[in-house]
């Protein structure tokens, strides 16, 4: 070893800083190698905390860095009538999306991408927030771009990193507005009702049935996406695919609707508001329902924009509003099936009974008055010639209370349990009701009302629709049914459905062929037969329900063949005047049409005559 | 010269050679040179700057074995001319030098690069030791400090002007390391340190923009993690995944898929931690700790005081570079761009170190009286 070279005595120097200069200059190095040390050693604890302790953390960061997941969006299930004609089909079509961990300069890139799609710029940032608590997934900004918009985005994909173009179907409904109440639409899924589809499957900003068949069917016509994990570098290009689940097609959802007829009703009822319900008594499968004025479903297809739903909703004609199940109306003389039966069935009338009609019917102070004094008429008579003095009769005969349970049998005032989503459940009155509601006792001429389908009696088309069917078939009381069957997406047939019996009517068999010998006559030489179709026995009653909004409302409700019944119509024409006027001919209309596509079935069925 | 004229003399010398820094030094340089390749290759090229970083290793050899061989007293002698071509060779740069990554930092002869920075570092030691070694009084008062702090000062300013706040952290390393070796009092030592710490907020304004940022994001990485923060979050997201065995060379995703910025210059160590987990980084670690402290210990068995604070100078830099780039990479220090030594990709770098390891071997091996 060298001699140190400042060497001092300690203690020997009088200045204070001696004992500092003593210091040998191997010393100093020997410090300075502890302090390397230290320093060393506390990189070294930071790599084991980074590296060991935190290393399955950080890891995962690293996998996030590099994993995208996208969706690969599953075609839903088509929507077939009964003879597999295609009501609602799928197009390819590109999506565009913000991936908002990799938009790292959302102020440069929404402007721009504003500019491209037409979005305003406020949109796309409130979507970028809605992403925001799952940065990893796409939030879809528009759907269905055209093929230009994508070109563009794919050149600029570098300025315009966190952009990102998916292929996703978009729905089409072939025929716009036919049938777009039975077929519904769709939307994106609410916050709510996220909440509660979540599990299976929906995320923020898909669509989701929110109307007809479309709402109804959503878990099954709705498929399984399938799910591609691709390693991305750093600039967001996509180098290879991990992992792949091939997704499912929705299931395909055949429907009982006729859509020849269901056109017809459609053609019928244009420039009119009102419903027309087609309906087969054996099943109570629907073969139409329309409701008018109706709207385009296209529109919803992509996700409506703001204005247009503003504009649908907010029409006073409300077109969105299914007119057949989710609106109830004053049933007027249709209700007069109820009223004769009841009274059939309680023996206070028979098909031979007479009565005298001078027009009208005194009651205490009051005096109700028909349109026309029918004179003396028989059962039959009263009801072809739709004559209220014999039914006023007849009610006060069978009392307020026999009136609403016969009501209740035919299934008036609750939901009938189509399938489709709204139904309302109408209306039939009773003392209880009207003094609870109105706060005032129920009078006789409340009942004479009621037997004639006034007053608070509120019915819906397809209720009207389950009662004729009921006294069509001989007294069951079917649930409607506008589905038929469920194809997988390769086409097998993987469930049907059947009648649903919901009770029945518990009347005797007399009771109701005197009634419907009434129906018959109706169409035959009464107020219904403008209904009539040559060559088909046509049964049915006209209504002309009075109410407080206006001009009454049009009511037919018939079947056919009047001997042997496989079809029911029920026509409502909203402010009509007459039933037999405004609602018959629809009626005849679908009559004809469904009479000449038997007649075509029967003479292409091979062995007929 | 003598070192190859006499055969005897040179097993002699031999004798002494640091075999450990020797080993250490070569390690880290191979270490370097697998990861750089890593780091930069892809599919068109998988060898990536694997040759470029060949000819840096086979040229820093040469200069390694040149520097030990060469009597490190003759380049003492020169120190006037050295140290008046420090500052020519600085001051040329931040007139005429060529622009990256928004500093003035290269200087381009024909075509060879240099980043004059890195050589005024040598230069610095080099003629510091050599003043500091003629200086036959102990040092007693604050002033006693001046004329060395005056000898450091001009090449500081230069190069902090180009700008290039790392380099000038690193001179500053390496003076105090030297006048600690000196034996300057502890007090004015810790004043000199407390004094620029004092000064630091007045150089706050010097600063760019970038190197600002550099500075907020190192107190919060989350509060621009897709600017200025995301290197060094990605640099800790690379090194933690690692885990302890890491992904494997050519294996790293925040390398291969370009997650990782820098990833074969300032970020290099991040590599490691990746694609060798903390086995890698530990033993990288252990290698240049092992070599600092067998830089230190020939300065101590150096025969003259220019050795030893030629020694402890090397080590400064060396040392100061080390713990501020790892630091960097896992957070404990702010991005202030300076490489890893013999690891990073970077010729000049590269060729300095080298150089600094042979000065270091060459007071090694002249540590006897016998041959001088």
């Amino acid at each position: 070893m060298r001699p140190p070279r400042f060497r001092l005595v300690p203690g020997s120097d009088p200045r204070p800083d001696a004992p500092e200069r003593a210091e040998r200059p191997s010393a100093r190095l020997a410090s300075l190698a502890v302090a390397l040390t230290v320093a060393f050693g506390a990189l070294g604890v930071r790599l084991w905390q980074l590296q060991v302790l935190q290393g399955e953390y950080y890891a995962q960061l690293a996998d996030s860095n590099r994993l995208r997941v996208h969706r690969v969006a599953a075609p839903r299930g088509l929507i077939l009538d009964r003879r597999g004609r295609p009501l609602v089909t799928n197009r390819p079509a590109f999506s565009v999306s913000l991936l908002p961990m990799e938009l790292e300069a959302p102020r440069r890139v929404l402007p721009e991408l504003s500019r491209i799609l037409g979005v305003p710029e406020a949109q796309l940032w409130a979507r970028l927030e809605q992403g925001r608590s799952r940065p990893f997934e796409p939030v879809r900004v528009r759907r269905d771009v055209g093929i230009r918009v994508v070109t563009v985005l794919e050149e600029r994909r570098h300025e315009l990193r966190g952009v990102v173009v998916e292929a996703e179907p978009v729905r089409v409904y072939p025929y716009g507005p036919v049938g777009a109440h039975v077929l519904g639409y769709l939307g994106e899924v609410s916050a709510e009702e996220l909440e509660a589809l979540r599990p299976r499957g929906y995320r923020p900003g898909d669509l989701v049935g929110k109307a007809g068949v479309e709402r109804q069917y959503d878990g099954l016509l709705r498929g399984d996406d399938g799910e591609q994990v691709v390693e991305v570098d750093a600039a967001g290009r996509p180098l290879r695919v991990l992992r792949e689940q091939a997704g499912r097609p929705g299931q395909s959802l055949v429907l009982a609707l006729d859509w020849d007829l269901q056109r017809e009703a459609e053609a019928q009822l244009a420039g009119r508001a009102g419903a027309v319900v087609a309906m087969d008594p054996r099943t109570g499968e629907v073969l139409a329902l329309a409701s008018s004025p109706s709207f385009d479903p296209n529109a919803f297809a992509v996700g409506i924009s703001e204005r247009d739903w503003k504009a649908l909703a907010g029409d006073p004609r409300n077109p969105l509003l299914n007119r057949a199940t989710a609106s109830a109306y004053e049933p007027g003389s249709v209700f007069k099936v109820v009223t004769g039966l009841a009274a059939l069935q309680e023996r206070r009338a028979s098909p031979g009974s007479r009565f005298v009609c001078t027009g009208s019917l005194r009651l205490g102070r009051w005096v109700f008055r028909d349109l026309q004094a029918h004179g003396v008429v028989d059962f039959t008579t009263g009801v072809a010639q739709s004559c209220n003095v014999m039914f006023w009769l007849l009610g006060r005969s069978v009392g307020p209370e026999a009136l609403a349970q016969y009501a209740a049998q035919l299934g008036f005032g609750r939901p009938t349990g189509v399938d489709l989503p709204q139904e309302v459940e109408g209306n039939v009155p009773s003392r209880d009701y009207k003094e609870r509601t109105w706060g005032e006792p129920w009078y006789p001429g409340d009942t004479l009302n009621m037997a004639i389908g006034q007053g608070f009696v509120l019915v819906t088309p397809v209720q009207v629709a389950r009662a004729l069917s009921a006294v069509a078939n001989g007294g069951v009381l079917l649930q409607p049914r506008v589905a038929r069957a469920v194809l997988s997406p390769e086409g097998k047939v993987v469930r049907r459905f059947g009648p649903v019996v919901q009770g029945h009517l518990g009347v005797r068999q007399e009771a109701l062929a005197a009634l419907r010998r009434g129906l018959e006559a109706v169409v035959a030489r009464g107020t219904g037969r403008a209904a009539a179709v040559q060559g088909l026995q046509v049964a049915g009653k006209t209504g002309s329900a009075e109410t407080p909004r206006g001009r009454p409302h049009a009511w037919f409700a018939g079947y056919a063949p009047a001997r042997d019944p496989r079809l029911v119509v029920v026509v409502l024409v909203e402010h009509g005047a007459r039933g037999g006027l405004a609602a018959a001919p629809v009626a005849r209309a679908l009559f004809e049409r469904w009479w000449a596509g038997q007649e075509q079935a029967a003479y292409a069925r091979p062995g007929s005559p | 010269m003598s070192a190859v004229a006499a055969p005897r003399s040179l097993r002699r010398r031999l004798r002494h050679l640091d075999w450990v820094f020797l080993v250490c030094t070569l390690t880290l340089v191979a270490l370097g040179t697998v990861v750089v390749t890593s780091a930069t290759s892809t599919p068109d090229q998988p060898l990536g700057l694997l040759r470029p970083r060949l000819v840096h290793v086979v040229v820093g050899l040469f200069v390694l074995a040149g520097f030990a061989a060469v009597p490190y007293r003759s380049l003492g002698q020169v120190w006037k001319a050295l140290y008046g071509g420090n500052l020519a060779l600085l001051a040329l740069t931040d007139l005429v030098g060529r622009a990256a990554l928004g500093a003035q930092r290269w200087l381009t002869l024909g075509p060879v690069s240099l980043q004059p920075s890195e050589l005024s570092k040598l230069a610095l030691i080099v003629t510091l030791a050599w003043t500091l070694s003629h200086r036959r009084e102990p040092f007693t008062r604050p002033a006693d400090l001046l004329p060395y702090l005056l000898h450091a000062v001009p090449p500081f300013v230069l190069v902090f002007l180009q700008p290039d706040l790392g380099t000038s952290l690193v001179f500053a390393a390496i003076v105090l390391g030297m006048l600690w070796a000196a034996g300057v009092p502890r007090r004015h030592l810790g004043g000199l340190v407390a004094a620029g710490l004092l000064a630091a907020p007045l150089l706050w304004p010097l600063l760019k923009p970038y190197q600002r940022m550099r500075l907020v994001v190192f107190v919060d990485p989350g509060l621009d993690p897709l600017g200025a923060g995301y290197n060094l979050i990605q640099s800790k997201i690379a090194i933690g995944s690692g885990g302890l065995w890491g992904k494997g060379l050519f294996a790293g995703t925040q390398n291969t898929l370009q997650f990782l910025p820098m990833q074969h210059t300032d970020f290099v160590f991040a590599v490691i931690g990746e694609e060798l987990g903390f086995v890698g980084t530990v033993a990288a670690l252990v290698l240049f700790w092992a070599w600092c402290v067998r830089g230190l210990r020939v300065a101590s068995v150096a025969r003259d005081d220019f050795g030893r604070y030629l020694c402890v100078g090397v080590v400064s830099m060396v040392a100061f570079h080390t713990l501020v780039n790892v630091g960097m990479t896992v957070g404990l220090a702010p991005t202030t761009g300076i490489p890893l030594p013999f690891v990073s990709y970077g010729g000049t770098s590269l060729l300095v170190n080298l150089a600094g390891a042979g000065l270091v071997l060459g007071v090694g091996l002249r540590r006897s009286k016998i041959l001088f």
